[in-house]
């Protein structure tokens, strides 16, 4: 489990009399059992009021920005600028009818919102959304987090399949094609900053890189600059976004895999796949942009580093956010066919040449970033020459 | 403790769910309770501290897979009343197919029956003592070399089976134009 919290806590008082009096209760040692519990809370803690309203503030935002866009208002009722309006929306969900139409899987189609759920909230147990608040230091984090996330999938199959209609049906068997064929393009471009920074846990991953650009990975080689774009793309495709939204194309599928679906199991189904726009983003963000790390690692040490670093990390995430939102209201929806040759012939070749290219040049260069090759050359240059 | 009730959780959502997929008629619901007896094997593996094949069991078997058997179930039934089960499927069974289903669950049972009873310590092998689990550590790095090292023939095979595999999935999809040119 969390390997950091039985420790930290073991310096609190109270813990250590906690774990005296439950275990002379309950007459077993009850310290892990203890600090699961209060694992298990804290973390369902950060789902209910970290990611829910970032679900939430998601469908919000994505509403503002597109009325911006299109030189329109927006909401701007309830609450001031309408920022409650996620609230009412949410009440209005738990109000309506839960119909299961009468052809449908009923099992299935009970199932299929909750694992799009489960599978979106599992990653977020990796996310490192500062060097302490990290929930599990998993050696294998990223790796984890593609695996967990292909829940979705399935997920979205089954949502199109069990309402026995036929728009769900082409716009689960989109999602599910998509989903998959778009997995490619991402996880080799993942696998090429794996490569670089030489292990899977976030901790390496973000640790390997630093507060300012030169230091992130975007800006490690010509490879990962392009690695970041594959990534990007593949990962509007793996969260059905516009361009990439055929599975819920509204001119055709009427909306796609959650056609069927009402009241809280729709909004399950959106709040899944905001959260996963959120995450592909931080994911991005802690890839590519540096993760937490602070400009010149300012109070690394002192709690208030902390705070800081979580500033650093939402700000990179949330910019990533407002593009996937502006992408999706300026970009027009490609095509099925284009959607495939997007991500056969261009994609997957161009992440392929990007991981051998790392390789290459871990190889030639000895790991150094293109920045520092530049700099010390330049160096060499001033101080030789003359 | 946490370990005891997670191995305990997986265990029974494995052993329940693969009975499930055998006693469930309908397809659909059969490749569901197949997704639940991977996700218990994942379990398992985490339980033994293996959290790699545990991340691999996931992205291999519940995200490939369980994908594959759905669209392989949907591209299958075409009468409507097999669309959703096997109901209209003849009994399987003959004296030869009941023949070998027979040898290969009395070996199984045996091979299985030899390390439970080693584990109770009844019969044959001596004692197995149940491994205390903390005792592994991060596999990632020992994996990894391993399979670059003594084991990178072994990998190499298995790439060109999979090239193998991916080029004849081809060539089988591909439309045939050139005998009508």
């Amino acid at each position: 489990m969390n390997g950091g919290l039985i420790p930290y806590l073991s310096g609190f008082d109270w813990f250590n009399q906690t774990i005296k009096s439950t275990s002379a209760f309950l007459s077993f040692d009850t310290t892990s059992l203890l600090s699961f519990l209060i694992y298990a809370v804290f973390a369902s803690l950060l789902v209910f009021l970290v990611l829910m309203p970032i679900g939430g503030l998601g469908t919000y935002a994505e509403r503002k920005i597109s009325a911006d866009l299109q030189a329109r208002i927006g909401p701007n009722r309830v609450g001031p600028y309408g920022i409650l309006q996620f609230l009412a929306d949410g009440i209005k969900m738990v109000l309506k009818e839960d119909i299961v139409p009468v052809g449908a899987d009923r099992f299935v189609f009970y199932l299929a919102p909750l694992l799009a759920m489960v599978g979106v909230f599992m990653t977020v147990a990796v996310l490192p959304l500062s060097s302490g608040l990290t929930m599990v230091h998993l050696d294998i984090g990223v790796f984890y987090l593609l695996a967990v996330s292909s829940l979705v999938g399935i997920a979205v199959f089954l949502g199109g399949y069990a309402p026995n209609s036929k728009w769900s049906l082409l716009g689960g068997m989109r999602g599910a094609s998509q989903i998959i064929s778009y997995e490619i393009p991402v996880v080799i471009s993942v696998l090429a900053i794996v490569l670089l920074s030489g292990g899977m846990s976030f901790d390496v991953l973000v640790g390997s890189q630093g507060g300012l650009p030169h230091r992130w990975f975007l800006f490690h080689n010509p490879f990962t600059f392009l690695a970041f774009f594959v990534y990007f793309v593949g990962a509007l495709a793996e969260a059905n976004r516009a361009p990439f939204d055929l599975p819920e194309a509204e001119s055709e599928l009427v909306s796609g895999y959650h056609t069927e679906y009402t009241g809280m199991r729709f909004a399950f189904f959106a709040l899944a796949e905001y959260v996963e726009v959120f995450v592909l983003c931080a994911v991005a963000a802690a890839l590519f942009l540096g993760g937490y790390n602070v400009p010149g690692e300012l109070l690394k040490d002192h709690p208030l580093g902390q705070l800081l670093q979580l500033g650093a990390f939402f700000t990179k995430t949330l910019i990533l956010y407002y593009v996937v939102i502006w992408v999706r209201w300026t970009l027009p929806r490609i095509r099925v066919d284009q959607l495939m040759t997007i991500c056969w012939k261009y994609l997957t070749p161009i992440a392929l040449f990007n991981l051998v290219g790392c390789a290459l040049w871990m190889y030639c260069f000895d790991g150094k970033s293109i920045v520092s090759l530049l700099f010390e050359s330049g160096v060499g240059a001033a101080s030789g020459g003359h | 403790m946490f370990l005891t009730v997670l191995f305990f959780l997986s265990a029974t959502l494995t052993i329940a769910s693969g009975i499930m997929v055998v006693v469930v008629r309908n397809l659909m619901h059969s490749c569901m309770a197949l997704l639940g007896c991977f996700i218990g094997v994942a379990g398992l593996y985490v339980t033994l501290g293996a959290n790699f094949i545990a991340a691999v069991q996931f992205m291999v078997y519940v995200g490939g897979v369980i994908i594959l058997m759905l669209f392989a179930i949907m591209l299958t039934g075409n009468k409507p009343e097999e669309k959703v089960g096997s109901f209209l499927l003849p009994a399987m069974g003959n004296r030869r197919t009941l023949t070998w289903g027979l040898i290969t669950a009395l070996v199984f049972f045996l091979s299985v029956g030899k390390i439970l009873l080693g584990m109770f310590g009844i019969g044959l092998g001596k004692k197995t003592a149940p491994t205390d689990p903390s005792l592994f550590e991060s596999t990632v790095d020992e994996i990894g070399t391993l399979l670059l090292t003594d084991h990178v023939l072994a990998f190499e095979m298995s790439s060109v089976l999979l090239l193998g595999a991916l080029i004849g999935a081809a060539i089988i999809a591909r439309p045939e134009t050139s005998k009508e040119k």
